[in-house]
């Protein structure tokens, strides 16, 4: 189980997080949506270390990682996963290459052997055949596919993704939502996904948690989001222009 | 005024940071010899022309000007190469090759670290267990510390050499008079390799931190190169000022 509460985050003057508490459990795919620069990516970073709170508390199947290290995350970063928001490969690496540096840093797994479980890795997500390739001289939608696959590379329970489907025609996108769910359904992966995208909500969802001036405005379930009558997630699910949601 | 104050103090502590865990996986993790071979070839052999030519010229104009003041003041040019090569092995050789290295090299070393900061690859590189100073900055790192000297070298060979021309062909100075060593000893010798060991340690430590510290989009990116050459820039010539003020009380 995952747990934030209470977490305040500021940059300088700009409050992104004042005081959100959310619970994740295990198995769950838990939606995380809220207008552009509502800080679901800032939340979803804390639980990776990638960003630290002011203030709050964050727990990972009970321990308080608040106050971990850098190095107390490497562990817990071999286990939770994540798919970052713009693949972000490494551009002086080939593709396989990009899957195979977690299992070398990870696991310690030898050059040769890396590859070799990184390409069948990327077969997975139908890439091997591209497997050599550098990232820049892929297309995004591809880059998102082999963005999965490194974060998948070392089978973990938790997976983190920040915004997957952003980007991708809507083919590709229905695949990675399909594999969310599977994750889910099949391997008992546990997922957080940030999203706009409420297609995938409404299809993948077990939960949705909406932020809103830096605090949670509903956490339920998606057929409780869609009957909500707060207006401003009623502008939110109905796309309104107009409506009492500040920009 | 605070606000400066805040910001020196801010990249000073993070420069330190950087330095330290530098310092750290050079000496405890293992070395990606590949990784630093490409960085030795990006720092040295692709600044080798800049540096030849700069100082090349460089050793020109000084030959020139020593020549037509030592023509007016005592009517002899067979002191410029004894006089001129103490200055560049001990001052100008590796000062003026750390600040092409900062100007090139630190600006790269910032605008590429920084660039991966912006677009999530340094948090991508926590997530895969690899630091981001260990596996950035420390191949870097090294490849300074191993070029700056030999550029230093060639630069100082590339000056010298054409003061020697330029004394040869405008003042008839014979080149076996010009290139007249009596003048440097092995003090000098260390204290310019010295300079040229300092500047390569500090100007990719520098130059990474700034780029570590790199903030929003591709603003951010520029502000890091910018301060990545302002400060590996003042750096090299506060250290100069250090080194050769510590040479000095050596000698005497």
């Amino acid at each position: 189980m995952i747990e934030f509460i209470d977490v305040h985050k500021a940059f300088g003057s700009n409050v992104v997080l004042a005081g959100v508490t959310v619970t994740v459990h295990p198995g769950q795919v838990v939606f995380i949506i809220g207008k552009s620069g509502a800080g679901k990516s800032v939340l979803v970073k804390h639980l990776l270390g990638l960003i630290r709170p002011d203030s709050g508390v964050i727990r990972f199947e009970g321990q308080d990682i608040t106050g971990f290290t850098e190095k107390d995350f490497y562990p817990l970063r071999k286990r939770c996963a994540m798919v970052f928001q713009h693949s972000t490969l490494f551009d002086s690496m080939s593709l396989v290459e990009n899957v195979a540096l977690p299992l070398r840093k990870h696991k310690g797994m030898g050059h040769a052997e890396s590859l070799k479980a990184a390409r069948e890795k990327l077969a997975l997500v139908q890439m091997d055949r591209l497997a050599d390739r550098a990232p820049a001289d892929i297309g995004d939608g591809l880059r998102k596919r082999v963005a999965i696959a490194r974060a998948l590379t070392l089978d973990p329970e938790y997976v983190v993704f920040d915004e997957p489907t952003t980007g991708l025609d809507p083919v590709n996108a229905v695949r990675v939502d399909r594999l969310i769910r599977q994750l889910a359904d099949e391997l008992g992966v546990t997922s957080i996904v940030v999203s706009h995208d409420l297609r995938s909500i409404f299809g993948v969802a077990d939960r949705v948690v909406m932020l809103y001036h830096g605090k949670v405005l509903l956490d339920g379930t998606p057929a409780e989001f869609k009957a909500s009558d707060n207006p401003i997630i009623h502008q939110f699910v109905n796309g309104l222009p107009e409506g009492p949601m500040e920009l | 005024m605070m606000g400066i104050l805040r910001q020196v103090w801010q990249q000073t502590t993070s420069t330190i940071r950087v330095g330290q865990q530098t310092l750290h996986y050079t000496l405890r993790a293992r070395w990606h010899w590949p990784t630093i071979n490409q960085q030795m070839f990006l720092i040295g052999n692709k600044s080798l022309v800049f540096t030849i030519l700069t100082l090349g010229f460089l050793g020109a104009i000084m030959s020139l000007q020593a020549g037509f003041q030592a023509l007016r003041i005592i009517g002899d040019t067979s002191l410029i190469g004894q006089q001129m090569l103490p200055l560049l092995v001990r001052q100008l050789g590796p000062t003026l090759v750390g600040l092409m290295v900062a100007t090139r090299v630190g600006t790269g070393i910032a605008a590429e670290i920084g660039s991966m900061v912006v677009t999530e690859q340094v948090d991508a590189l926590r997530m895969c267990n690899a630091p981001p100073v260990d596996y950035l900055v420390k191949p870097r790192f090294i490849a300074c510390v191993l070029m700056l000297p030999v550029l230093t070298i060639f630069g100082i060979a590339s000056a010298f050499l054409a003061g020697m021309a330029i004394a040869a062909t405008v003042f008839n100075t014979n080149p076996a008079v010009f290139a007249n060593t009596d003048f440097v000893n092995l003090l000098d010798l260390i204290e310019g390799m010295t300079k040229a060991l300092a500047f390569g340690i500090v100007i990719p430590i520098i130059a990474g931190a700034s780029g570590l510290d790199a903030r929003g989009g591709s603003q951010g990116v520029g502000d890091a190169t910018t301060r990545a050459v302002v400060n590996s820039s003042l750096a090299v010539i506060v250290l100069d000022f250090v080194i050769g003020g510590l040479a000095f009380l050596v000698r005497v």
